[in-house]
């Protein structure tokens, strides 16, 4: 119930800022309609180029996304107070993990359509597969983005940081995430990339796993 | 509960703030704690809540150092500080709400309902929060504090920026959850408006706690 509590706090704040949601969004459509009119108008291998762009845009908005919810836990004391309450550290962190995913899964969704359509890739019939290699790709995102988020947290440079350590970790789910959804987009299958579904579910599991070993000490070590 | 904090010493950087800092609560007693600014009071009051650890000495609750089962203990004690440690934007009943069942309270709903009907604040529950005054931000923040109903209380400034309803309504809760057998420690630079019935006076000096009048 604590995670379930905690998910549906932070996407009460989130669904309440409009202001940061229109910033998210305008922010990563524009990093997709610029990088499209950059590879255009002669494509060389669309799908190739559409899943970079969207890939790209997705995880750099993410990072607002993080920077965002991590000021919503400290600019008043809010993840103070939740210490405070002595709900399981564990759960508390499933339940922002799971915000963060949710809130990068809508951006990927509003994003999805747009590279497609910017550069004439995809079909319909391989849209569940590519539902599952993002959904690879953003668990990790969330996992390894919450527990950062909250090492950086107290932090003045906590933006600075939580680019550092989030993005040399990600790295192989973005290549992942950009191989299989071309593969997908280009061919309709994974079989010559298969081998980064393993990849991407190692790095998931990775994450989640240091975060139960580790989010409690982090939580902790805040003053 | 009997919170006792035994040689408590803390240093940002090079500057000690606290210097073998003692102090004892038990159980249906409200103690009283001054200083001036900068005395350590804000620190101290931190590391008795458990949001702050000391670089050396104990607090322990019934003898049992706080640090060693920091649920038990974090659901023992009730603190309110500088800070409102609320999510501004959520409404005061949702903070309540949210904060009392987190806290394993069944009816944090109803609770929430009526601390915020004590303090004025009924017709401003449903309203997120960022454009509250410190006044009501404070009142929420005691609220949610008082909310779990906590063996051990402590408080920073309680009474800043609350107006004279306010401060009324606090000392009557303290009073309440004196008789219920709280312990309440009330920290501020001023003796002004605390609740009557305060069973011992504290000054935080140079970073050591020493008995007042």
């Amino acid at each position: 119930m604590t995670a379930l509590r905690v998910l549906a706090k932070d996407l009460k704040l989130h669904a309440r800022d409009a202001r940061f949601l229109a910033t998210l969004a305008l922010f990563s459509l524009s990093l997709v309609l610029i990088l499209s009119v950059a590879f255009g108008p002669l494509f060389r291998d669309p799908a190739r180029e559409a899943s970079a762009t969207l890939w790209a845009a997705l995880f750099f908005a993410g990072v607002l996304g993080l920077t965002r919810a991590l000021d919503l836990e400290s600019e008043s004391g809010g993840g103070e107070a939740l210490r405070l309450t002595g709900a399981d550290p564990f759960s508390v962190y499933a339940g922002k993990a799971t915000a963060n995913f949710l809130l990068m899964a809508a951006l990927w969704v509003l994003l999805l359509p747009c590279a497609a359509v910017f550069f004439d890739v995809g079909t319909l019939e391989v849209l569940p597969e590519v539902a599952v290699v993002a959904a690879l790709a953003l668990i990790g995102y969330a996992a390894w983005g919450t527990l950062f988020a909250a090492l950086a947290r107290g932090l003045k440079a906590r933006e600075l940081l939580l680019s550092i350590l989030l993005f040399p970790t990600l790295i192989p789910l973005w290549i992942g995430a950009v191989k299989l959804t071309r593969s997908l987009w280009a061919e309709g299958s994974i079989d010559a990339v298969r081998d980064w579904v393993k990849i991407m579910v190692v790095v998931d599991v990775l994450g989640i796993a240091l975060a139960a070993w580790l989010y409690e000490t982090i939580q902790e070590a805040e003053e | 509960m009997t919170l006792a904090a035994r040689d408590i010493e803390k240093r940002f950087d090079r500057r000690a703030v606290l210097r073998k800092a003692s102090l004892e609560l038990h159980p249906g007693e409200i103690v009283f704690l001054s200083g001036p600014n900068g005395s350590g009071k804000t620190t101290f009051a931190r590391i008795l809540a458990t949001t702050l650890a000391a670089d050396a000495g104990t607090v322990t609750l019934d003898g049992r150092a706080v640090r060693s089962a920091l649920t038990e203990s974090r659901r023992a004690i009730g603190f309110a500080g500088h800070r409102p440690l609320l999510y501004l934007g959520l409404t005061p009943l949702e903070n309540l709400e949210f904060f009392g069942k987190l806290a394993g309270v069944s009816d944090a709903r109803a609770r929430a309902s009526r601390l915020l009907a004590g303090f004025g604040l009924e017709e401003f529950s449903g309203i997120p929060m960022e454009h509250f005054s410190r006044g009501m931000l404070q009142r929420v923040a005691l609220s949610r504090a008082l909310l779990p109903q906590p063996r051990v209380l402590i408080l920073d400034e309680p009474y800043a920026g609350l107006d004279e309803q306010g401060a009324d309504t606090l000392n009557t809760l303290l009073s309440e959850a004196r008789s219920r057998g709280t312990a309440a420690l009330l920290i501020s630079h001023t003796r002004e408006r605390i609740v009557p019935g305060i069973a011992r006076s504290y000054a935080l000096r140079n970073g050591v706690i020493e008995a007042s009048a």
